[in-house]
């Protein structure tokens, strides 16, 4: 009954195998619709998009945004938190506007980040800054008062002063749950920069400022290539995944302890 | 005791958000552009109008309603497979590496292919705010099937307890915690979701209220409208928490906040 692992990684192939397989056969069925994405389109539309660079740009404008967006809501949010951790009257004070902005979504944000700051970048990174802000700021606090007291009390006991505390006790005990807020908040972000450049593309009319959620509005609303939008949704998906694994190794690597 | 907290509580709410609105106000008055920041007393405003106009509640309960219909979609497609993977290795390894092949594609990146094949519509927020749901839920019921005590599970069938009822009156209550848990990160996922959809895919609803003031230029209205979004969105995780505890009541309540 117990598999082997080969076993297990076959079972693994099957399924997906057999529904590409499928999908194919059905496509080539139903030919009358020209348009249906099927496997074999949409791997020649990748090998087009990739070999034209373009899909190449926009995913690097997009994971542009993203690490941008993402630096200045941890340069904000890290510090804050790791305050808001130690002192509790900072956080009793601002903790309820944290918990009255955190119920709304990045993307319900656009429309009054593109007043502000136009279709271009900048709103863009205002969006995945507001998406990647929350979870840093609530997992650093949360890490903060996961420290464990006696270590801190040892740490007071042998006269440690504020500082030192901070930079040798509080935030090494802090960092795994840091790590976590960063797993979270890259994720949104990448989400929310995707949800960002689509609605800007369908509402700017298609302006040039680029990114795959742009791409692939342009490819829905202009050239109508379904083959090319199941590519960009793809490469959405491979991004992602390689985003989350990237930084639990760095994570690993940069906190041996936590393995 | 507690109650003399929570009022203290709810009085250091009030200090912070009339500081947040005087900061506001003053800001909005420095700027002098109504169409850029107009200051909280306009927006309430314009709460007020909305609301009296029940515009605000029309397409309130529109958005709520796609979402109710969406988790209700999630659940019923997520929980018997997140269920039949927690038992059976074979499904789980089946079923798995699609699973884990199309998560990482979000709901939202779903929007221009669906714009294609349903229009724009009720089905399109439907369908992604259920793809949007699904996800968190199955991993959800599948983490929770696997945190069941095996002892308990053994003990049952020792006693010649039958399959069915094994899980009907083990599997399905002690996996019940992690389950509930998973449904309120499906709905605020979903929550995310239904604002995006609607702002670039739907004829009513709150997403398109926002975007339809702002092309109005009209930004109290916008504003209140994300307020309301916000509100929903607590109200929907205070309703789940409370549906959590009153299933559940032998289990401490996860804070599953940190995971949005």
């Amino acid at each position: 009954m117990t598999a082997t692992v080969a076993q297990r990684a076959a079972r693994g192939f099957m399924l997906p195998v057999a529904l590409i397989l499928l999908w194919q056969a059905l496509g080539m069925l139903m030919h009358d619709v020209k348009r249906m994405p099927i496997p074999s389109r949409v791997l020649t539309a990748a090998v087009d998009l990739v070999g034209s660079g373009e899909l190449p740009l926009a995913i690097m404008q997009s994971l542009g945004r993203v690490f941008g967006g993402f630096a200045v809501a941890a340069l904000v949010a890290i510090p804050l938190g790791l305050v808001m951790g130690n002192v509790r009257s900072v956080e009793r004070n601002l903790d309820p506007l944290i918990e009255s902005f955190r119920p709304i979504a990045a993307i319900a944000i656009l429309p009054l980040a593109i007043l502000w700051m136009g279709t271009g970048t900048a709103a863009a990174v205002f969006i995945v800054s507001y998406a990647a802000f929350f979870p840093l700021v609530i997992n650093t606090v949360a890490g903060v008062k996961r420290v464990e007291r006696n270590l801190l009390q040892a740490a007071a006991t042998m006269g440690v002063g504020r500082a030192t505390m901070l930079r040798t006790v509080v935030l090494p005990g802090a960092l795994p749950s840091i790590g976590v807020g960063m797993r979270i908040a890259l994720g949104v972000a990448w989400t929310a920069i995707i949800a960002a450049e689509l609605a800007v593309g369908a509402k700017s009319g298609g302006g040039g400022s680029g990114g795959v959620g742009q791409m692939m509005f342009v490819f829905y609303a202009y050239s109508v290539e379904l083959n090319r939008i199941v590519v960009c949704m793809i490469a959405v998906g491979c991004v992602a995944y390689a985003l989350d694994r990237l930084l639990r190794a760095a994570l690993a690597r940069a906190m041996p302890w936590t393995r | 005791m507690t109650l003399l907290r929570r009022l203290a509580g709810v009085g250091i709410y009030l200090r912070t958000l009339t500081a947040a609105a005087l900061v506001w106000t003053a800001i909005a008055w420095w700027v002098r552009n109504p169409v850029l920041l107009p200051p909280p007393v306009r927006v309430a405003e314009a709460l007020w109008g909305l609301a009296m106009d029940l515009e605000l509640f029309q397409n309130a309960a529109i958005s709520l309603g796609r979402m109710l219909l969406s988790l209700a979609l999630a659940s019923a497609l997520a929980m018997p497979l997140g269920f039949a993977m927690g038992m059976s290795r074979l499904t789980e390894d089946l079923v798995d590496p699609i699973v884990e092949g199309l998560r990482p594609i979000s709901g939202i990146a779903w929007i221009p292919l669906a714009l294609f094949i349903f229009g724009i519509g009720n089905t399109l927020p439907i369908f992604i705010m259920t793809y949007a749901a699904f996800f968190p839920i199955l991993l959800g019921t599948i983490a929770g099937v696997h945190s069941v005590d095996r002892r308990l599970v053994n003990a049952a069938r020792t006693m010649g307890v039958p399959r069915s009822t094994i899980i009907g009156r083990v599997l399905i209550p002690a996996s019940l915690p992690p389950l509930l848990v998973a449904v309120r990160l499906g709905a605020a996922s979903a929550w995310t979701a239904v604002v995006a959809a609607e702002l670039i895919g739907a004829p009513s609803g709150l997403g398109y209220a926002i975007e339809w003031y702002r092309g109005l230029l009209m930004t109290p209205q916008v504003m209140a409208y994300i307020a309301t979004i916000g509100v929903l969105g607590f109200a929907c995780d205070a309703a789940l928490r409370w549906l959590n505890r009153a299933l559940t009541p032998w289990q401490p309540i996860a804070d599953v906040g940190s995971a949005r």
